[in-house]
This record gives structure tokens, C-alpha cells and sequence, in this order.
């Protein structure tokens, strides 16, 4: 673990911000944290410019607290709205060219692996639905086809919300965004069923309306990336600012739409990853007792 | 003045479901000896989230 990295030089304790020196005495480095425990720790995030009631903002919030092992991780991210909260991110973090994210996680899988041969190293790519299903699909879906050992998250805000509002192939069918006001042609793209099909050993959705699942979802989808094969999560987090709603009501829509059936949480584990989930388990509560 | 939540600290029941639903990090604090959430008014942005999750109505945004 190089929880060192985060130490303060000697001699630099007086001049450092009041949230770093926090970050070093109560942040979660190293100490397996979760989303049940946010609120008592420093979190991995600072205060940052998305919108009032971003759902994107709420789902990369509770997605940095389930990570297994921050210290360890690099996320690669790519332009949209989250890349203006990953300036805020105390995770070491890689800002790609639009759409070349899961590409530029390949090389940087590939390079750690050959540097720290005997350390794990996660490496998360976290991207907008435009740069996932639409410009970047291409380098998304190579990835998952040679399995690469990388965890692929997209925030599914249905909209490309960063440049004011043009249609995603994640857009539902029949929206009128500001810059579609023809409403959507065709349904939402199913990119869990292309995931699985591509060859991840893990995929699932999830919202954050379920913040204790998400982060269930969330470590399990980076454990199986270690040893198993590329998993991928989506995250449903519409962006209320496109959409026109009050800012207090994201996640009832999100509710709303779950019980429609529109939207649903679903797993799938291919049977290599569930055995090794299930062994990993054992292994904790045995680490647990003693 | 800026918009805010505020908490009635005699209603909270220590849920923490407000905690996990706010888009903004440590704007709510779990206060483990008192078993009531704080919020960090400089912090908050109003958006009424955490309110609308809260089960005992303890949560309330200024100006709305
Ligand atoms: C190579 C390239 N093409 C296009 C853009 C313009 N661009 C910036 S953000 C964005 C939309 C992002 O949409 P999405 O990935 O859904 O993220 P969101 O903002 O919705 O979170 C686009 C097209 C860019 N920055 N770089
Ligand atoms: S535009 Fe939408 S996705 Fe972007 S910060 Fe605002 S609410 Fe969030
Ligand atoms: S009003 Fe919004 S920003 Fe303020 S504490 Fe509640 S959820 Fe967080
Ligand atoms: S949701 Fe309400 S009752 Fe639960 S911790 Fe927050 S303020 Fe207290
Ligand atoms: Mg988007």
C-alpha cells in the first residue's frame, strides 16, 4: 500500500490546507471504509462546481467511498461534467481525450502491471454515457474483447449535459433535450447485454437512489477486474439540470422510473467471478475472526 | 443569504440516509456520541435532496 504518498513532508505541516492535513489524519486511506460510513470520515472529494442536486455528482461521491483501495487506484476519466469534479479528487486520476479512455486504461493496466509485478493496482475508467456508448464505444468494446483488467463505469445521465444537451445513444426515446428538440428516435442503447456478450465477467446497473448497492456493485466490479476479466457498471443518474427538473427531485424520478420498470437494477457474475467473489468472502470473515 | 439546509437535531434519529443521498462531500456529519447528523452550512447548495429522503422531517431548506 503507498499510503505514504499522502504523508506531509516535515517542515510543510503549517503551510498545507486545512482539507489536506484532514485528508492525512481522517481520510480513508487504508482503513477499508465505505458508503455506511460516510459522514465520519474526510472524504476523497472536495467541494466542487457540478449543479445543485446533481445525481452525477451524488453517484462519483458514493462511487470514491466504496473503492477497495484508494491508494492504489487510478481513475481515467474523461471530458463531461465529471471532469470538472476530478480537479477536486484526492485519487490519483487521468483526465483522456474524449472517447479514448478505456484505451488509454489498457496501456496504463498493461504498464503498472509491469512496474509493481507483485502489487495490485486497480484501474478504474469513469465516464459520461456520450464518451461510453456514443464517441468512445469503439475503444470501450475493444477493451472488453481483448479482457483487459479494468473496472469500465459509465454515469448514465441519459444526455450529453456538459455541452448543454444534445442527445447520447443513452437518451430515452421521445426526449426533447435543448439541443434535440425533435425528441429521440430510438430506445436507450442496451450496453449491459453488449457487455456481457463483449466478455466482461461482471456487469451491472445501479443508481445512486440505492447508495449502500451502488457500493456493493462498485467494489465487487474492481475486485473482479483483478484476477478475472474487464467488468462494467452503469450507473442511472439522470442530470435534472438538462432534464428541467427542481433540483430536490432527482432521485424520486429515478424512483418513479424504476418502479415503471423503465429503469432496473440487475447483476449479472459470470460463474468464474462468482466463484472468486465467494472465496474472497471467505477469506474476509476468516480475516474477521482472527 | 445563501441558501441552506438546517437540522432539528431533537427530530433526527441518526439514520444517516441524508448523508448518502447529498451530492456535495462532508456537508453532513454523523455525530456518533450525539447520534444525530450536523451540517456544514458553508458547504450546502440548497438542492433540498437530503431533505427528501429524510423519514422524520428534520431536514428543512431556507427559502423554499
Ligand atoms: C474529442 C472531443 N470531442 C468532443 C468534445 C466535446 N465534448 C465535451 S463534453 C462532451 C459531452 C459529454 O457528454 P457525456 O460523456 O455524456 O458526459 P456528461 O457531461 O453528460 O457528464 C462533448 C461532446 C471534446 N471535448 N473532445
Ligand atoms: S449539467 Fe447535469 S450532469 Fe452536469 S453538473 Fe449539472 S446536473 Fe450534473
Ligand atoms: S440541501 Fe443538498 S447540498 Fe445541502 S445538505 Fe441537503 S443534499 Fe446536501
Ligand atoms: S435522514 Fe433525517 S433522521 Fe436520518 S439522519 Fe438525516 S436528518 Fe436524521
Ligand atoms: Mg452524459
Amino acid at each position: 500500500m503507498s499510503k505514504g504518498l499522502f504523508r506531509i513532508s516535515p517542515g510543510f505541516e503549517d503551510v498545507m490546507p486545512a482539507e489536506y492535513k484532514e485528508l492525512v489524519t481522517n481520510g480513508p486511506y487504508g482503513r477499508d471504509l465505505g458508503v455506511k460510513d460516510l459522514g465520519t470520515f474526510k472524504e476523497l472529494i472536495e467541494e466542487h462546481p457540478l449543479c445543485a442536486g446533481c445525481a452525477e455528482a451524488l453517484a462519483l461521491r458514493l462511487i470514491l467511498a466504496s473503492l477497495p483501495s484508494p491508494e492504489d487506484t487510478v481513475i481515467v476519466g474523461s471530458t463531461g461534467c465529471s471532469s470538472l469534479l476530478f480537479t477536486q479528487v484526492a485519487v490519483q486520476n487521468i483526465h483522456s481525450l474524449f472517447g479514448n479512455q478505456n484505451a488509454v486504461a489498457t496501456g496504463l493496466k498493461r504498464a503498472l502491471r509491469l512496474r509493481f509485478p507483485d502489487k495490485v493496482k486497480d484501474v478504474v475508467v469513469i465516464a459520461g454515457d456520450g464518451a461510453t456508448v456514443d464517441i468512445g464505444l469503439d475503444m470501450v468494446m475493444q477493451s472488453w474483447f481483448r479482457r483487459e483488467l479494468i473496472t469500465t463505469i459509465m454515469l448514465d445521465n441519459e444526455v450529453y449535459a456538459n455541452t448543454g444537451g444534445q442527445e447520447s445513444g443513452m437518451s430515452p426515446q421521445g426526449a426533447v433535450l435543448y439541443m434535440a428538440p425533435l425528441g429521440k428516435k430510438f430506445p436507450k442503447v442496451n450496453l449491459p447485454e453488449i457487455a456481457r456478450e463483449a466478455g466482461c465477467a461482471y456487469v451491472a446497473t445501479i443508481s445512486p437512489a440505492l447508495p449502500r448497492r451502488l457500493g456493493k456493485v462498485v467494489r465487487r466490479a474492481i475486485l473482479v477486474a483483478r484476477e478475472i476479466g474487464p467488468s462494467y457498471v452503469q450507473v442511472f443518474c439522470p442530470c435534472p439540470t438538462n432534464f428541467k427538473w427542481p433540483s430536490a427531485q432527482v432521485l424520486q424520478k429515478i424512483r418513479d422510473r424504476q418502479k415503471e420498470g423503465i429503469f432496473k437494477v440487475r447483476e449479472y457474475v459470470s460463474p468464474e467471478a462468482e466463484a472468486y467473489l465467494a472465496g474472497l468472502e471467505v477469506e474476509r470473515q476468516h480475516d474477521e475472526q482472527e | 443569504m445563501y441558501v441552506t439546509v438546517r437540522v432539528e437535531v431533537e427530530k433526527c434519529s441518526g439514520c444517516k440516509l441524508c448523508i448518502v443521498s447529498c451530492p456535495d462531500p462532508n456537508v453532513l456529519a454523523f455525530i456518533p456520541e450525539a447520534k444525530h447528523v450536523v451540517v456544514n452550512e458553508h458547504r450546502c447548495k440548497g438542492c433540498g435532496l437530503c431533505a427528501t429522503v429524510c423519514p422524520e422531517e428534520a431536514l428543512t431548506v431556507s427559502g423554499n
